[in-house]
């Protein structure tokens, strides 16, 4: 089943994918800032290699190329819906850990998460747009479950993890920007995403 | 009995010939030509401390039948120091390649091997046919946080080294420069120069990872630099020429998103437009105008014939210093 997409809905979503675009390009210049200083004040090398988290999306991605819409939508929103909860997580542990002491740091967080959010809300509208369910946040995962509690971890392992929840979000900020481009593109008949299929 | 000799400059080489005897009477010759006794010690030949030049086919004939008994190539160098590794892409995402060359040269064949590790998996470098210390890797992932670490070892027969290379996937992507950069003089318009210029060819998908781009421009006449970094478009106006002046203009390419900007384009040269001065026509023309005509003129309004600074009065006598000595000498001639 071909169905053309509407001139007003195309135009909807090149203007969201040129919107999301900017709000990535946006958040991913912050990430690398709250990166810096999350370094610093948390007195970590910024060269250390940490392996990778239980619960933290990886941006890296096989095949990229050959994604359709529909899969960088759905990647991009369950990546986007996890580092909310994990952003959630790193602000109350910064709280108690540090309480007033490091306000600056938990006010970059915060904006970060709030941007993380809005970011999440912007792909709900992408996909309602392709008229694709936006999929429920509980027990949408399989392996892991986002919210409850995890072990409780040292205040080390706190902060490497929260290390490389910054380096995958700013990995993941520069993807989006490239899977949104993607998506801004008429798509050909091939690889469409379905309820994407425009004819020429 | 032939074969290859490598040895390090400076050391002491000792030459057999062969399996004759250390009594036997021996020639050697050194590149066909005799080598003095005084290097002997019985049949072997001694070299000291050898150098470069020593480098060369030596050759040993048993003393009295001239039978050749031995040869050997001597090859004098060094081991190798070590490598001088880089990587880099410009054909992002596709992936990138690593290239490499000595410091100074080892006078002797060397052999160069290079891994490619990403976290814990092995990745094959594909050498190239041209140039040959070149190799490309494909990125079977795409915005992985795990690092590239790549190893160069060099090794010859007196020697190895080697030199490591960490880095991520962003850090290293650096296109090739834009190609096609023209810069024209627009009509009628004495400040404007119209540059363009095109994606390097290497950069394989612009549409997806679109290239920014980074101008410079100055008068031949002048070392500072004016620049404008351009956000999307393969062309931009410039505004604000000398009028008259050569130009000197490059670009320079950079993705948007990641990675370094790269070497700037080949230079080009424009000079903005200038309206072509109606008097000063051939002298032949000049020379053929009759007393009957004025005997000065007058620049038309629009004509420059001078640069801006040169003008003395003002409104409509206004005239350069070099237009008053033309009317001056044109006067003396009509009278």
């Amino acid at each position: 089943m071909a169905a053309a997409e509407s001139p007003s809905a195309a135009l909807r979503r090149r203007d969201l994918c040129s919107r999301g675009i900017r709000l990535a390009g946006k958040m991913r210049a912050d990430v690398v800032d709250l990166l810096d200083a999350y370094v610093e004040q948390q007195g970590l090398d910024a060269s250390a290699s940490v392996a990778a988290v239980e619960g933290v999306p990886l941006a890296a991605v096989e095949r990229w190329d050959e994604q359709t819409g529909t899969q960088r939508l759905l990647e991009n929103l369950a990546a986007y819906r996890a580092f909310r909860a994990l952003l959630a997580q790193m602000l109350e542990e910064q709280r108690e850990q540090l309480g007033e002491a490091d306000a600056g740091l938990g006010r970059a967080l915060a904006a970060v998460l709030l941007q993380v959010s809005a970011f999440a809300y912007h792909l709900e509208e992408l996909l309602r747009l392709e008229s694709r369910g936006v999929p429920g946040e509980e027990g949408d995962e399989e392996e892991e479950d986002g919210p409850p509690p995890p072990p409780r971890l040292s205040l080390f392992e706190q902060k490497l993890r929260g290390l490389g929840v910054l380096r995958e979000l700013a990995q993941w900020a520069v993807r989006s920007v490239r899977d949104l481009r993607q998506l801004a593109k008429p798509s050909p008949a091939t690889g469409a995403a379905p309820g994407l299929v425009e004819s020429p | 009995e032939s074969h290859t000799q490598y040895e390090r400059v400076g050391a002491d080489v000792t030459m057999k010939c062969g399996s004759m005897d250390w009594d036997a009477a021996v020639t050697w010759t050194a590149n066909g030509t005799d080598i003095d006794e005084s290097h002997l010690n019985g049949s072997y030949l001694i070299l000291k401390n050898v150098n470069l030049s020593q480098s060369g086919q030596y050759s040993c004939y048993e003393g009295s039948s001239w039978h050749l008994k031995y040869q050997t190539n001597l090859r004098v160098g060094t081991p190798p120091k070590e490598p001088v590794l880089m990587c880099r892409s410009n054909n992002y995402p596709k992936g990138f390649y690593c290239s490499w060359h000595l410091p100074t040269p080892t006078y002797m064949p060397n052999t160069f091997n290079i891994s490619v590790i990403h976290g814990t998996k092995d990745m094959v470098c594909e050498k190239d046919a041209v140039p040959k210390n070149r190799c490309h890797i494909r990125y079977l992932q795409l915005f992985s946080t795990v690092k590239y670490k790549v190893t160069l070892t060099v090794t010859n027969p007196l020697g190895k080294n080697f030199t490591t290379l960490t880095f991520d996937e962003f850090a290293i992507v650096k296109p090739d420069p834009p190609e096609s950069v023209v810069a024209k003089p627009v009509p009628n318009n004495p400040r404007r120069l119209e540059v363009s210029w095109q994606n390097p060819s290497s950069w394989p998908d612009p549409e997806s990872f679109p290239l920014k781009f980074f101008l410079r421009y100055r008068p031949l006449i002048l070392d500072q630099w004016q620049h404008v970094e351009l956000s999307d478009g393969t062309s931009h106006t410039i505004t604000d020429a000398y009028a008259g002046k050569e130009y000197i203009i490059q670009v320079a390419a950079k993705d948007n998103d990641i990675g370094t900007w790269s070497d700037w384009s080949v230079a080009v040269h424009a000079t903005p437009w200038t309206e072509e001065p109606k008097h000063l026509t051939t002298e032949a023309q000049i020379t053929e105008t009759t007393s009957a005509s004025t005997s000065s003129f007058m620049a038309p309004p629009t004509t420059k014939i001078c640069d801006k600074g040169a003008v003395v009065g003002s409104g409509a006598m206004a005239v350069c210093w070099t237009a008053g000595l033309v009317v001056a000498a044109y006067s003396v001639l009509f009278i």
